[in-house]
């Protein structure tokens, strides 16, 4: 149990830097992910908390106490990463009571919390078998159990669920979050799903290139996105952006008037942001063509083209629509989205 | 058809190989079961097989076979050594370059490499001159340190390649979970490079057990000369009893053959 705090953290490959002074507090039990595309600096901020990573600007402080110059195994935290990392010489047991073994702890104190642990994860027919006897899913379990069993301050996970299949990566985010809510660990988890952010965040941080771009909840974020990049990072499918121009409470775009909050001023370039399930086929409205259906059952998605450019819509059902029949689209103008043309930032 | 020609084709290789290897070695079994006068006869097969001639390097019965077990047990002694040596420097050497990345790591490994671009003979007198310096010459020590000199850079390069392919995931774990260096080494990266170290001691050991050389050329007493050189010395007359030598040399070959650990 710790808050995390960043301040103004910068670190340099080289001559490139790749973190550019970030700023992040973490309340004392939270769940904060850290999303983002690839290469966004995501990882490296994590590895520098777990200090794995020099820190070339900056402090962090966990619980208060600055732990930039601090030994990784005195930071009082857990790591599970993407590999698992699990030592392939030694069973489940031996893997999850590593960090107390090195510790000189008890013995019967190492075999009750690795019992509890396994317990905790439905580990414990697993306890006398090697890494490589497990299925990826249990292998991910057994690098949480390593965490638990040390009972840290802060949890880390780094992109834990990449290497498992889709169906069981829903499963280990339910876990993941169970565990979370169970134990009430502070908990930094870095990942490049925008899904996984959604559903298992207290706290997004959408990072990119360095940078953080918007810190929120994720409702926040899906609502009220800072800037553009957010905007088409939450969200999925994606959401609909193109260019237009602000004129009289409404944006002349692709031929047509979409309606708006009115923020941006006459004659303003901006892009017209408007979510998929936003965006509704009706009897009257944005004339539209219909280039591809695809029903999911509760759902349908329409791929349609409004003057030259393929917008997503989302409806509720089904859609009795084809391909090549032209429909109307009635934007819900509460839920539309004005940004900047210039500076990609909300208006 | 094809996969009887893919076998037949699979035979054409293997036989002459078999041959090639099997050859000398039958050749070194059938002197020494024949006797002195039939050594030479060129029969396949002696008339007279006999094991007298293991009776007699067993209880040292000839003039150059006064030594045979010290000799067996300096060769031992110094391959033993040699293996031991090998492994811990090239382990320790290869976990600070690989692992703990020291600074200049990788040039002091490439520099050590460099050396196998002068020949081994060349390096003989040179070699001698430093142990006479450090009084070492007729010391088992002298061949030991001079092995280990030969045997370590490549078992570096090959212990550093092995330990690179350990995923590097593995030490940050370990280091998260408290470990100190020494503790990485010991409980994480010794476990797993466990086939690699097996491999090269053995390198090191057979590399020493078979050196002349410079066994010949640091040492020179009856008493502290390896095997090898202490069958060298039938060489010396004319009458070389051959059934005796080559009754030395089928124990000096057949111990580590039989000992040598099954294929995993």
């Amino acid at each position: 149990m710790a808050t995390v705090h960043f301040r103004e953290i910068v670190k340099n490959y080289g001559k490139t830097r790749v973190v550019h002074g970030i700023s992040l507090d973490i309340t004392d039990g939270e769940f904060v992910v850290l999303v983002g595309p690839s290469g966004c600096g995501k990882s490296t901020l994590l590895r520098m908390l777990a200090g794995l990573e020099d820190i070339t600007g900056g402090t962090i402080a966990i619980d208060g106490r600055v732990v930039n110059d601090v030994d990784s195994k005195d930071r009082d935290i857990a790591m599970v990463f993407q590999s698992y990392a699990l030592y392939p010489h030694m069973t489940v047991r031996a893997n999850m009571g590593f960090s107390l073994r090195l510790r000189n702890e008890k013995r019967a104190l190492i075999d009750q919390r690795v019992a509890t642990a396994a317990k905790i994860l439905n580990l414990e027919p697993f306890l006398a078998r090697y890494p490589r006897e497990l299925s990826g899913g249990q292998r991910q379990r057994v690098a949480m159990g390593r965490a638990i069993v040390r009972d840290p301050k802060v949890f880390l996970f780094d992109e834990p669920l990449s290497n498992l299949d889709a169906k069981l990566r829903v499963a280990m985010r339910t876990e993941i979050k169970a565990l979370h809510q169970r134990l009430k660990t502070t908990t930094v988890y870095v990942t490049h799903d925008q899904i996984e952010a959604m559903t298992m965040a207290d706290r997004i941080a959408v990072m990119n290139e360095g940078r953080i771009e918007q810190l929120g909840d994720p409702l926040e974020l899906y609502d009220r996105p800072a800037n553009l990049f957010v905007a088409q990072f939450i969200g999925s499918p994606a959401m609909n952006i193109f260019d237009g121009v602000a004129r009289a409470g409404a944006v002349e775009a692709l031929g047509a008037r979409w309606p708006a909050n009115g923020r941006a001023t006459d004659g303003q370039r901006v892009r017209y942001g408007i979510r998929p399930e936003h965006l509704e086929p009706a009897a009257s409205g944005i004339p539209a063509e219909v280039i591809v259906v695809e029903p999911m059952g509760a759902e349908t998605e329409i791929v349609a083209k409004v003057g030259d450019a393929a917008l997503t819509v989302m409806m509720r059902g089904r859609s009795s629509a084809g391909p090549g029949e032209g429909i109307f689209l009635a934007p819900q103008a509460a839920h539309a989205h004005l940004f900047d043309a210039a500076s990609g930032q909300r208006l | 058809m094809n996969r009887y020609w893919r076998e037949a084709r699979l035979w054409l290789v293997a036989i002459p190989v078999l041959l090639w290897t099997l050859l000398p070695i039958y050749h070194i079994f059938l002197f020494s079961i024949s006797t002195k006068d039939s050594a030479f006869s060129g029969a396949l097969w002696p008339d007279h097989p006999t094991l007298r001639n293991f009776g007699t390097v067993f209880r040292q019965e000839h003039f150059y076979l006064h030594h045979f077990w010290e000799q067996i047990w300096n060769s031992l002694w110094i391959a033993v050594a040699v293996g031991v040596l090998t492994l811990f420097i090239a382990t320790c050497a290869a976990f600070a370059i690989s692992r703990i990345k020291v600074r200049g790591g990788r040039t002091v490994m490439n520099a050590a490499l460099f050396t196998y671009f002068i020949p081994a003979a060349f390096l003989a007198v040179p070699m001698y001159k430093a142990m006479g310096t450090y009084g070492l010459l007729n010391s088992r020590w002298s061949l030991v340190l001079a092995m280990v000199t030969l045997a370590s850079p490549y078992a570096i390069w090959v212990l550093k390649q092995a330990s690179d392919k350990l995923p590097w995931e593995l030490d940050e774990a370990a280091r998260i979970d408290g470990a100190t260096p020494l503790q990485l080494f010991r409980l994480v990266y010794l476990p797993l490079m466990t086939p690699s170290l097996v491999a090269i001691g053995t390198y090191a050991l057979l590399l020493a057990w078979n050196e002349y050389l410079y066994a010949f050329l640091l040492l020179s007493h009856e008493n502290t000369i390896p095997l090898a050189v202490g069958l060298g010395h039938f060489l010396a007359s004319d009458d070389s009893p051959w059934e005796l030598l080559m009754a030395s040399t089928m124990l000096f070959g057949v111990i580590w053959s039989a000992d040598s650990p099954p294929e995993q």
